[in-house]
């Protein structure tokens, strides 16, 4: 009898020991730094298409999508986002009314899309590219542009270009537990499954990447940010990554955020975070 | 003469009751409607509402407008459904959790 006490003693005790083991692996993936956040991610794909190096996914799907690949590259010969550029460097060359140019409020541009989207600490919030870009405007009397069609692409356009070459590098600063918070937001909205059809991002950008979706192959998480603004041959227009995200959520038939809302921003900063270390390569051009 | 007078009775009765009926009716369409737009507010309190479920309000009080009011209460209770799992979804969602797919 005693012996049978002693059994199921020594079970309860070795589930309560599972149990608290499974607990903690759940709430330390959940509260992941980061940087664990980042490595897992990459290992979840360099486990999933083996052999394909890390600094492929600047080129987002087709580091594996090889068929779409050619036709990419066949575009990218004559890119249909040039004139975006052009016009891009013309606003950035020509003064605001007050006399001032863009040059005025970002010193190291035009070459300076690897600074964003960062924790602002006085605004207490992510700024990101286009945000500061209007930001500018106001400050110096012009109307902001707006965030998903339209000319703020083409000084979005000329800005990555001249960014060509540097590479991804989202910081989190320490001791801002705003920039954590926000960088944990994005994540919860990253995993987070919205809309009619039950999707999170990571269901077709992390689970099912590579997969087809109809006659579409899905875009790695991984890169997603280096090469925006994009010209989209759907949209016949360059666009930014919140007309994308917009477009993402209506997919799943979720009513999409405001451009530059929080929602997003915080989304942007987390997964721009996750490309750290990939080349900035934009704009791009896509289906 | 008692029967003009019978049948005169009859067709105001029949569109009095018409008149009460449609009114019924429209209130009752303007109810689901209203409900419906409550249960998309309560999804959009919590981040959960879906792209359709307000055009689909809104096709309802058109519906209801031109007077067929049995498809704007359909119409109604499909988007105040769409409104309640919603909101259910957005709720199941609140605590972040890491697929199992992600190693850490």
């Amino acid at each position: 009898m005693k012996k049978i006490l002693v059994k199921t003693k020594i079970q309860k005790l070795t589930a309560c020991l599972l149990l608290a083991g499974m607990a903690f692996t759940a709430v330390s993936s959940v509260f992941a730094s980061p940087e664990q956040d980042r490595k897992s991610i990459i290992e979840y794909f360099e486990t999933r298409f083996v052999g394909i190096p890390l600094s492929e996914y600047a080129n987002g799907v087709y580091a594996y999508d090889t068929v779409g690949r050619e036709s990419w590259e066949a575009i990218e010969e004559f890119p249909p986002y040039e004139i975006a550029i052009e016009k891009g460097q013309t606003m950035w060359e020509t003064p605001f009314a007050n006399g001032k140019t863009y040059k005025d409020c970002f010193p190291d541009g035009p070459a300076f899309a690897d600074q964003y989207p960062r924790w602002d600490k006085k605004q207490a919030k992510v700024v990101t590219l286009p945000l500061a870009i209007n930001q500018c405007r106001e400050a110096n009397g012009e109307k902001p542009l707006k965030y998903k069609k339209g000319s703020i692409n083409d000084i979005l356009a000329y800005i990555a270009y001249e960014s060509r070459g540097k590479k991804t590098h989202v910081v989190i600063p320490e001791g801002e537990p705003g920039a954590l918070a926000a960088y944990e937001d994005g994540k919860k909205f990253f995993f987070t499954r919205r809309g009619q059809l039950n999707f999170s991002c990571a269901t077709c950008h992390i689970q099912n990447a590579g997969n087809r979706i109809r006659s579409d192959n899905l875009s790695p998480a991984l890169g997603h940010t280096t090469h925006f603004p994009v010209y989209r041959s759907k949209w016949g227009a360059v666009g930014t990554l919140h007309r994308r995200f917009t477009g993402c959520n209506k997919q799943v038939r979720a009513k999409p955020f405001k451009a530059q809302g929080e929602e997003y921003r915080n989304l942007e900063y987390f997964l721009t975070y996750l490309s750290n270390g990939l080349e900035l390569n934009g704009p791009g051009s896509r289906k | 003469m008692k029967l003009a007078i019978k049948l005169l009775l009859i067709v105001v009765l029949g569109f009095t009751s018409t008149v009460i009926l449609a009114a019924a009716s429209d209130k009752a369409a303007q109810d689901a409607i209203a409900a419906a737009d409550q249960a998309r507010k309560k999804a959009a309190s919590v981040k959960g509402e879906w792209r359709d479920t307000g055009k689909i309000i809104k096709q309802a009080e058109q519906t209801r407008k031109k007077g067929d009011f049995d498809k704007a209460i359909k119409l109604a209770n499909k988007a105040e459904r769409q409104g309640k799992y919603g909101y259910e979804q957005a709720m199941s969602q609140q605590t972040l959790k890491m697929p199992s797919y992600l190693k850490y």
